[in-house]
């Protein structure tokens, strides 16, 4: 029987855990926070909306047959093959509803913590930077991992299931690296441009300014400088237009732009590389206390 | 013991902000003192393990300054000065959270976030947003959230800041509890000197990124000079210029009574001496009891 314990301080009689994954309860509190926000639920489940119809797509195109008249004329769209699963991961849809539910759920990531002064309180545990950047960069990776790997993952094991054989993976042996391949840059890129963002202000508000202000203005960029220029390397300056260069160089189909699709991926690992350096440059951790 | 340090030098670029600092705090409380820029926080920072030290060595609870800053920390409670807390969780969800993050299984870290809330008087108040929470409130959470993995020693920065007389009243009188009676050392950097002499029986002075003074407090008020209070009938001016001539620092207060801080080893008979030099008769002559204000004015050379 416990002995009835007198209001007060008490010492913890238990132990630290001695191998630590130190980042999981940032990630996991960073996920209950973003699912805590007004309307976060709604958005994330109306994000899955592109990756039900593609299942649906796939189940008629297994059954043409029997939905004949609607497949007629647009039997194309219904032909399953690495252009089907690239043109799922390059959705302009796909990418604003990721940009959309990160300016609700991870604007504040970073932001927050600068805001109200939590980082020394991070610091003052046994974490280092890069447990703290991996346990920020978690809800990203989740987020974007939800809406991309795993919808692509399933609808390959999908089209798998429905064809009832091994023929559509022995048509495309490949097929199932690409999707991880091209889905993992994807959650890179997205962390990185999310986080980067986050760090640049202590206000979410200009947070996500800047995060929908980067991915317009880089459309609008390419715009104005192809009408200038007419050069198909004016895709450069466009953030979708990279992914999707890249994404058929992962895919090994036709790059949309023509002009080899390793420059965009150059240049989005380039992205990436130099965000993780005003990423860790802005999370000082060692100036935690005045 | 607690923290020793040896040796301890430190610059930033070309500044230097510690230069041979050797101290050894022993169990209890202890105040750390100095002014803007005199490198206390620097300290602070070397002894959390953020920084690591140009030159010398020390420890932390027996933990080596330079590579064993995580056990150092897993075994240090930090409450910053600044309100700093995360948007969006309540009281026990954060303590929780910054247990867990100490290394604390996650079960036990909530079961101890509910009692250090109650210890600090937020447990009426536990499921409420942090948001909510008044500044008192908070300055009581940020020192939940330092005894939330039972430390053995706690930084305290400028604990009492935000908090009305009360409020105030309150942590002091938790802080001195922890310190006495909880087997948690204490090291309390505030500039409320008042704060500092009611917890701690041992200060450190830190001036120019030196120690200036350390030890028990009523130690240092007795080395490091007398006070003596005089009234005077006479004129002030050539008698004081001949005292500051030996090294002392005069006050004259509204009801003329002149406070005549001496150095260490002046002879008291100087003062009756340079009175009579100068015709003042000394109507009234006090050694009195100096407070934790001379002492810190003394010691860093400011009014």
């Amino acid at each position: 029987m416990t002995s009835i314990r007198e209001k007060g301080y008490h010492h913890w009689e238990g132990q630290f855990l001695e191998k630590q994954r130190t980042f999981w309860p940032i990630t996991r509190t960073g996920l209950k926070l973003a699912f805590g926000r007004k309307h976060f639920k709604l958005f994330y489940t109306f994000s899955f909306i592109p990756a039900v119809v593609y299942a649906v797509i796939i189940y008629i195109s297994e059954r043409l047959e029997d939905f004949k008249s609607i497949s007629q004329g647009a039997e194309k769209i219904f032909q399953i093959n690495p252009n089907f699963f690239k043109s799922y991961l390059t959705l302009d849809i796909l990418y604003f509803a990721i940009l959309l539910l990160m300016s609700i759920g991870g604007a504040g990531l970073l932001a927050d913590d600068f805001r109200h002064k939590a980082v020394q309180l991070y610091f003052a545990r046994p974490l280092t930077k890069a447990d703290y950047l991996l346990g920020k960069a978690g809800v990203v990776i989740f987020f974007v991992g939800t809406l991309t790997l795993i919808p692509a993952v399933l609808l390959y094991l999908l089209k798998l299931l429905f064809a009832g054989s091994f023929g559509f993976f022995l048509a495309y042996p490949g097929l199932i690296l690409s999707i991880i391949a091209c889905s993992l840059f994807l959650i890179l890129f997205f962390t990185a441009f999310v986080l980067l963002a986050s760090s640049l202000s202590n206000n979410r508000n200009y947070v996500i300014s800047i995060i929908f202000g980067l991915y317009f203005f880089s459309e609008i960029l390419r715009g104005i400088i192809s009408v200038i220029f007419r050069s198909p390397l004016s895709a450069l300056f466009s953030i979708t237009a990279n992914l999707k260069q890249v994404a058929a160089g992962f895919f090994q189909v036709k790059p949309p732009y023509d002009y080899p699709w390793y420059l965009s991926f150059l240049l989005v690992s380039l992205f990436c590389l130099l965000s993780y350096l005003v990423i860790k440059h802005k999370v000082r951790g060692v100036e935690v206390i005045k | 013991m607690n923290v020793e340090l040896k040796n301890i030098h430190f610059s930033y670029g070309r500044v230097k902000a510690l230069n041979g600092i050797t101290v050894d705090l022993k169990e209890g409380a202890t105040g750390l003192l100095g002014p803007n820029g005199a490198g206390k926080t620097t300290l602070l920072k070397i002894m959390l393990g953020f920084l690591v030290p140009d030159e010398g060595e020390g420890q932390v609870l027996g933990y080596d300054l330079r590579t064993e800053q995580r056990y150092i920390r897993q075994r240090v409670g930090y409450m910053p000065e600044d309100e700093c807390y995360i948007p969006g969780m309540d009281g026990v969800s954060f303590t929780a959270y910054m247990g867990e993050l100490s290394g604390m299984p996650r079960q036990e870290a909530m079961k101890r976030a509910h009692e250090v809330l109650f210890y600090v008087g937020l447990g009426e108040s536990r499921y409420r947003l942090i948001d909510t929470y008044s500044s008192g409130m908070r300055q009581r959470l940020k020192l939940a959230q330092a005894l939330v993995h039972d430390p053995k020693l706690l930084f305290l920065d400028e604990p009492t800041s935000n908090l009305d007389p009360t409020g105030r009243q309150e942590i002091l009188s938790l802080i001195g509890e922890i310190a006495s009676s909880k087997n948690i050392s204490v090291l309390l950097c505030s500039h409320l000197l008042d704060d500092i002499e009611s917890i701690c029986r041992e200060m450190v002075i830190i001036n120019k990124g030196e120690i200036a003074a350390s030890g028990r407090i009523e130690d240092l008020k007795m080395i490091n000079y007398q006070l003596y209070e005089l009234k005077i009938k006479g004129e002030l001016p050539v008698f004081s210029q001949q005292l500051i001539a030996a090294g002392c620092r005069l006050e004259e207060t509204e009801d003329r009574l002149i406070k005549i801080y001496t150095p260490p080893d002046f002879d008291q008979m100087e003062i009756f001496r340079a009175a009579a030099r100068n015709g003042v008769q000394v109507r009234q002559f006090v050694r009195s009891q100096s407070s934790l204000e001379d002492l810190f004015a003394r010691t860093v050379g400011v009014d």
